[in-house]
Parts: structure tokens; sequence; C-alpha cells
């Protein structure tokens, strides 16, 4: 994976420098750290980028400097008695977390910490912004399978969007956004061998198997796509394995590292577009760790995957397509952390009406990720409702529609609007 | 409920409970039951788990609760605004509600509560059995250890039963299906035997607070024999089950069974949030608000509670806010109101005159306020008896 010239490439770089740095910082500030270190080779860009910084200022600071900075956080874990707990400084872990959460200064150890992070990257005030301010697009397609309530769907997106119908075909929407965006590959694919682009600033995220229809017809492109539907044989193995986990947060700690660090791609489970990508696989390793559902339920995979490609990536766009669920079967409302196609060999049965409703809600939260970064400034963020054939429109910041969003308006007529932010097209992200 | 559902689940319950009786029986044969005591004042605490505001009593909410805001609040004292200022997670909540003090334990309940519950100030100030005292959960974040505290003068021996119903039908369907039967009719069958072998044989049941022991002959045949036929109409149909629906017939048996002094039933469908399914989860709010309701009614048509019953309905807290950075309602780790401010229902005899109580109260306000229900005195608690309710 090539890092990108130009990021905090000044001083002392890399994760050996970075260890002693960071040992230098409060305690409760290391796992994170060091758990980024020790997964270097499989970061992206932006979270090199990131560690990078927050290095840099603490290596600007003074001793002293960073010592009057600290000091309250140092203090805050002398009464946390934090010394005496079983912390570990080389990973974030459940019990890590738990001994945090459970202490009566956890709120104050939170502004804290976040007061820290502030300060570090305030201080390196020459720190070169990683993305120029170029435009960003998220178009999420709730499918024509899910009915989603016409009159409730767009209520809570907020102020800064429109809901406009889409006269015709909104399916055809899509077809064109994925073409725009594969016409790229080329010259993306071009650019990354060069250096100069990194597949993780187009994303591709599917519940079924509909999107990749699309798109690889073609030859691969530089971009991460993850599919629910296409990680089956591999969820079914991971979940296995994760649920051998007994109810003790130690042994689920060592579980969860063991997993971390075993060697999947010999089982030979990984669909193709992320077997010969160790950092998507890493990805979707942490993805699974991390919970919020994405083992369980294909809507949830895809707004956690969101949501963590946001996080982690920032990534110049993103598509995603969310999906139908299977109705519950018999007893697994009770189990609903095991797989139901395992517990019962019963037909799977589509539950479009709920399905429709973990969807909508999940779009928008997809939104509400992205509206934390400072992106999202730039960002145009399409909501597809196929089966109503509307669409939720939030143009970037301080930009108008330029039509009448009281008027219905056809999807090649949405596309030309979307082209002229330069959305569809994929630019090279070099500051 | 679907009827062969029902069937099954109330099949089960009776004897899940007969098995508990039988143990009783057996290892509390020294102490006089106190169920007979019919005279006696009656408390039952329903935790619900992480439910927002949102999605229950305010406006955008009321459709998810029609028992609650239609049927019980207009006879109810009502609390809007009730804190959870500990920690957010089950075991601590749970245990802090039975204290009376913010508990910062074990979150998956390896360690016990660090003050006394209110258990076993019962137990031991009223001389009560263990009859008296339960805990029945749906909640898998809980362990046996909830039911009584390490404090020495206290602990196990004035500890509540501890039951978890769900997890007795978890291990049937995890056995069952260990069986790994390709052919669905074989399947079926697998998950039958399991079931059958599983709720007959409780006894290595992980589930229970105490073991059960007693002999199965002694089981009533009438009673198997219902169980076996809930069991047959069960595999043949293809309708859920949720853990909340076991854990409410299994408390109607120990209410009716046993009649205890204090009965805290812990719901947890609507933990499903945490996979990221809101429909899921607002299902399990509507089931939690239907079980509330039956169990008031419960209340009302058994003579040994009927008029002497106060019942506290509160979620345990609430869950993240849309566009939190710990994903909204997937989850209950934010400090925000969202989170940490809930609502409480306080039913029958000590909310003689419905009210709406605007005034903040706390989880651990509970604590005091059933202990001077009981005439239990001198207690070093931190919390505030809770106002508008009789003693």
């Amino acid at each position: 994976m090539n890092e990108r010239p130009g990021l905090a490439q000044n001083g002392a770089t890399g994760p050996d420098a970075y260890r002693r740095l960071i040992d230098r910082l409060p305690v409760t500030m290391r796992p994170a750290l060091n758990q980024q270190l020790s997964q270097w080779a499989t970061l992206f860009p932006f979270e090199k980028h990131i560690v990078a910084s927050l290095m840099k200022g603490v290596e600007t600071l003074s001793p002293s400097g960073l010592g009057a900075l600290t000091a309250p956080l140092w203090a805050l874990e002398t009464k946390m008695r934090v010394k005496d707990w079983n912390f570990s400084q080389a990973y974030d872990t459940i019990e890590n977390a738990s001994q945090l959460a459970r202490s009566k200064y956890y709120g104050e150890w939170r502004r804290e910490v976040q007061r820290v992070f502030d300060a570090l990257n305030a201080s390196v005030r020459d720190a070169t912004p990683f993305h120029a301010k170029q435009a960003r697009l998220m178009l999420l397609v709730l499918p024509r399978s899910l009915p989603v309530d016409a009159h409730s769907a767009w209520k809570q997106w907020g102020p800064r969007g429109h809901a406009v119908k889409i006269s015709g075909d909104s399916e055809r929407l899509c077809e064109l956004v994925l073409k725009g965006l594969s016409s790229q590959a080329e010259g993306a694919t071009q650019a990354a061998r060069q250096g100069s682009f990194d597949s993780s600033d187009l994303w591709f995220i599917d519940a079924e198997a509909k999107l990749g229809s699309t798109l690889y017809h073609r030859s691969p492109i530089a971009a991460s796509s993850l599919g629910y539907a296409a990680l089956k044989p591999f969820r079914d193995r991971f979940l296995a394995e994760l649920n051998k986990a007994p109810k003790n947060i130690r042994a689920t700690d060592e579980i969860i590292a063991s997993l971390r660090l075993e060697s999947w791609d010999g089982w030979g489970l990984w669909p193709a577009e992320i077997a010969n990508d160790p950092r998507l696989r890493k990805f979707v390793i942490d993805l699974f760790l991390s919970g919020n559902g994405a083992l369980i339920f294909s809507n949830a995979f895809v707004e956690w995957a969101i949501c963590e490609a946001l996080r982690r990536a920032r990534p110049q766009a993103i598509v995603a397509r969310f999906g139908m669920r299977s109705k519950p079967k018999l007893f697994t409302s009770i189990a609903v952390f095991e797989n139901q196609q395992k517990i019962s060999s019963l037909p799977d049965v589509d539950d479009p009406e709920n399905s429709a409703v973990d969807a909508a809600i999940l779009a928008r939260y997809a939104w509400l990720a992205a509206s934390r970064y400072p992106e999202q400034e730039q960002t145009l963020c399409l909501c597809i409702s196929e089966h109503q054939d509307t669409a939720y429109v939030i143009p970037p910041a301080g930009k108008n529609l330029g039509w009448n969003p009281e008027l219905p308006i056809g999807p090649e007529e949405l596309y030309s609007w979307l082209e002229t932010f330069g959305v569809t097209h994929i630019q090279l992200s070099i500051p | 409920m679907d009827a062969s559902r029902r069937n099954l689940l109330k099949a089960a319950s009776l004897l899940l409970v007969d098995h508990l009786a039988l143990a009783a029986r057996s290892t509390f044969a020294a102490e006089p039951g106190n169920a007979s005591r019919k005279g006696d004042r009656k408390v039952i605490i329903v935790t619900c788990g992480g439910i927002r505001r949102a999605e229950t009593f305010l406006d955008t909410g009321l459709v998810n609760i029609p028992h609650l805001y239609h049927d019980l609040l207009p006879r109810s004292v009502f609390y809007p605004h009730i804190r959870n200022a500990g920690v957010t997670s089950h075991y601590n909540t749970i245990s802090s509600i039975l204290t009376g003090n913010w508990q910062r334990l074990d979150d998956w309940g390896q360690s016990p509560p660090a003050n006394p519950t209110l258990f076993e100030y019962l137990r031991k100030r009223m001389e009560l059995s263990q009859d008296d005292a339960w805990l029945i959960s749906s909640n898998k974040a809980l362990t046996n250890r909830i039911g009584a505290s390490s404090i020495r003068e206290f602990g196990p021996r004035y500890g509540a039963n501890v039951v978890f119903p769900k997890q007795l039908l978890i291990n049937a369907v995890i056995q069952a299906a260990s069986q790994g039967h390709p052919e669905h009719s074989a399947d079926r069958a697998a998950m039958q035997h399991e079931l059958e072998a599983i709720l007959q044989h409780a006894d290595n049941y992980e589930g229970l607070g105490w073991s059960v022991s007693g002999d199965e002959s002694m089981l009533d045949l009438r009673m198997q024999a219902s169980m076996h036929q809930a069991i047959e109409e069960l595999v043949r149909t293809n309708a859920p089950v949720t853990g909340d629906e076991f854990t409410f017939l299994i408390s109607e048996e120990v209410m009716r069974r046993f009649a205890p002094s204090l009965l805290a039933i812990t719901f947890s469908d609507v933990e499903v949030a945490h996979f990221g399914s809101y429909s899921m989860h607002l299902a399990g709010i509507r089931t939690m608000d239907r079980l509330v309701y039956e169990l008031w009614n419960l209340v009302e048509e058994l003579p040994a509670y009927r008029g002497r019953t106060t019942l506290f309905v509160l979620p345990e807290f609430g869950r993240d806010f849309d566009g939190s950075n710990t994903n909204g309602f997937f989850n209950h780790r934010s400090s925000d109101d969202s989170t940490s401010l809930t609502w409480m229902m306080c039913l029958g005899e000590a909310a003689r005159a419905a009210d709406v109580i605007e005034r903040p109260v706390e989880h651990i306000d509970l604590c005091p306020t059933i202990a001077a229900m009981f005439g239990i005195k001198g207690l070093d608690l931190p919390g505030k008896p809770l106002p508008a309710l009789s003693a």
C-alpha cells in the first residue's frame, strides 16, 4: 500500500518513532494509538494522516508544554486509580472500556481526553488538510422491494435537503451514477498504480448483490467494495468463532484479540473483490468485531460499514444499497444473536415492511454520521426510495438545487445536475 | 399471540415453576413459606431495558405504547423525568435500583452488588423466606449474582430466587440446532426432542439461580402431557417466540404459586436494538406495553395481589440520540439526556391519586421508597423517597 507523499513526513515519522512519542502521553490515551501503530500496514491514508498529525503535535510541544497540557488528565487517571486496573496499553479492549465506563469520573475523563486531542491537533498549525475542498457524493439506495412509508420517509432528514419526486424509473439514476463512476475506472486505476489515488476514496457497499452486476462487467477498478451477501461464507464462520466467547470480559477480549490476529486468508472464504486487498479484509474483521449488528442484519452491515468508512477513510464517494431481511423464525427472536439459517432449516421469508423501517432510519443515520465531519459541507447526499420513485437531496452547504423541488425531475436530468458538482468524477486527492 | 406459541410457553412455564416448587420444598424445608400471608403488601418492579422517551412518552412514540398511555397512565403516578446517574449498563442499573446505591460493577455480572439489595433488607428485617423474593429476567447481561450482595451481614442467605427463563429456550434451540440435521423434517424433529428433553430435565439448566432438584417422577403427569402437546403444536408452526413473553408467563406462575412480597421482572426484547433492527426494537416496546398491561390485569385478578400491590414500571435507561457517535438507538453509552433520562410509572396501592410529578427523580430513589412501604426504617441510603406515593 502506498503512503501518500507530503503527509507529516517531516520530523519523527513511522511507527517506531511514534511509539516513543505515545509513551509521553497519559496511559488512557495509549491503547487506541498503539493499536493503530500495530496495524500500520492496513490503515487507510486518512488514518495514517491523523496519527501523524497528532504525533507531530506531541513532538512540537516542549516537555513542559506537553506536561502542562496533560497534567489534568494524569491527575484524573490517578483519581481513577488506573494504575490498579488491568488496563491494556496495547489495544482497546472491552475490559478497558468497561473499567473506564464504570468509573465515576468517566464523563470528566472523556471531556479531558477530547481537550488534549483538540489541543494537540491545534498545535500543528501548518498541518496540511488531508483533502482539498472537493465535492463528495453519498448515494444511498432504498431498493424498490422496500415499501418505505411515503408520508414519513423524509420528515426527519433535517432542513438542508429537499424531498423530490423522480419522474420515470428511479432505478435508472443509480445505474447512471455507477456507470459514471465506472467510467473513471481506467484513470483511477492508473492513478492508483502511481500512488496518487487510493481505493479508499471510492466505496461500494451492498446489502444484497446488486451493485456489482453494474460495476464488474468491466475491468476491476480502484474501489473498496463490500457486499453482505458475498461475505456470507466468511460471516458464518466468523460468527461461529465469535459465539465461542464465554460470558466473561477477559476471555472475550482474548477471543477478540485472537480473531483479530487470526489468519483468515487460508480459509478461502473471502469474496473475490476482497481476497487480494489485505486492508479491506482487515476493515471487514474490524467491522464485525465492533458489533452493531453487522454480522446479523444486512442493513446494519451497510450502515455500520458506511459509518466506519467515513470515520476511517473520509472517501470522495460512497454508493450504498440497503436490502431485505428475513422475518424472524421460530425462536430466533429469543436467540437473535444466532444465525437463524443455522438455527432453523425453514425457508427464509422476506419481511419487506420491517426491512423498509430499518433501512429508512439507517440511511438517515448514514447521513448523520457524515454530518459529524468537516467534509459534510462539500458533500452532496442523495437518498433514493425506488419504491416511491422519490429522493431526498441534500446539496453541498450553501448550494441551491437550481430547480424547483416541487416539480418531478427525471433521472437523466438529476444525474446531469449531480455532474455539475463534479461528484460523479473521481479526482486525484493529493493535497 | 399465536395459540400454539402461547400453549408452548404456558406449558413450559408451568413445568419450570413446578421444578422450582419442588426444589423450594427440598431446599427450604426448614423455613416457613410466606406465600400464604395474603394480607401482606406486595411490590412488583418491572424494568424493560433501554427505551428512549422518543419512542414512548413523547408524541412521536405514543403509538408504540397504547396500553401504558391510554389504559394505565390515567390511574398512575407518573414521573416523566427519572435520571439514571450511574453506569448505563444493565447489570449496574438494575443493581442500583435494587440497592439504592449507584453500582459500578463488572458489566457482565461477575461480582455481586456492593450494597445490600431490597431482597436482603426485606428477608432479613421481615424474616421472610426465599419464596418471597424473586427476580425473573429475560436479560442475558445479568447473572444470578444480582440476587444478593457481597455484604457479610446480608448476602446469599437473604437473597432472592433468580430465574432466567429465556436461557432455557435458548439452550433448547441451540442444542437442537447443534444436531445439524440438514433435512427439514429431521431438524424439526430434533428440535422437538431437545425441547422436550431440556424442559423436562431442567436440573442442569444454567439459567436458574439455584440448582433444581427433585424426583422427576413427582412431576404432574397432566402437566407433562400438556407440555408434550404444546411442543408438538409449536414445531408444526413457524411462529416466532420472544423471550419477554416467556418471562411474563414464568412470572405469572410464580405469582400464582408463591405470591412473593417483592418481585422484580426485567424484560429485554427491546435490546435487539444492539443489532440494528429498529423495527424489531419497536416491536419489543409494543410487546412490553402489552405485557405490562397483562401484568396489571393479573394483579387485579389474583386475590393475593388485588388491592395490596404497588407496581413500578421503568426503562433502565434510554438509548443514544440519533446522530450520536455511538450509533444512536443501537447503544446506551452516551451521557446525554437521551440515554440517562427516562420515565417511570407507578400503579396500585401506593399510587392512590393519579398524578404527574414533573420534579426530576432518580433510579436510586426506588429503594428507600419501597423499603418504607414495607416499614423498613433506618437505612442509610443516598436516594430520597419518591414524592406523591403513600407509604
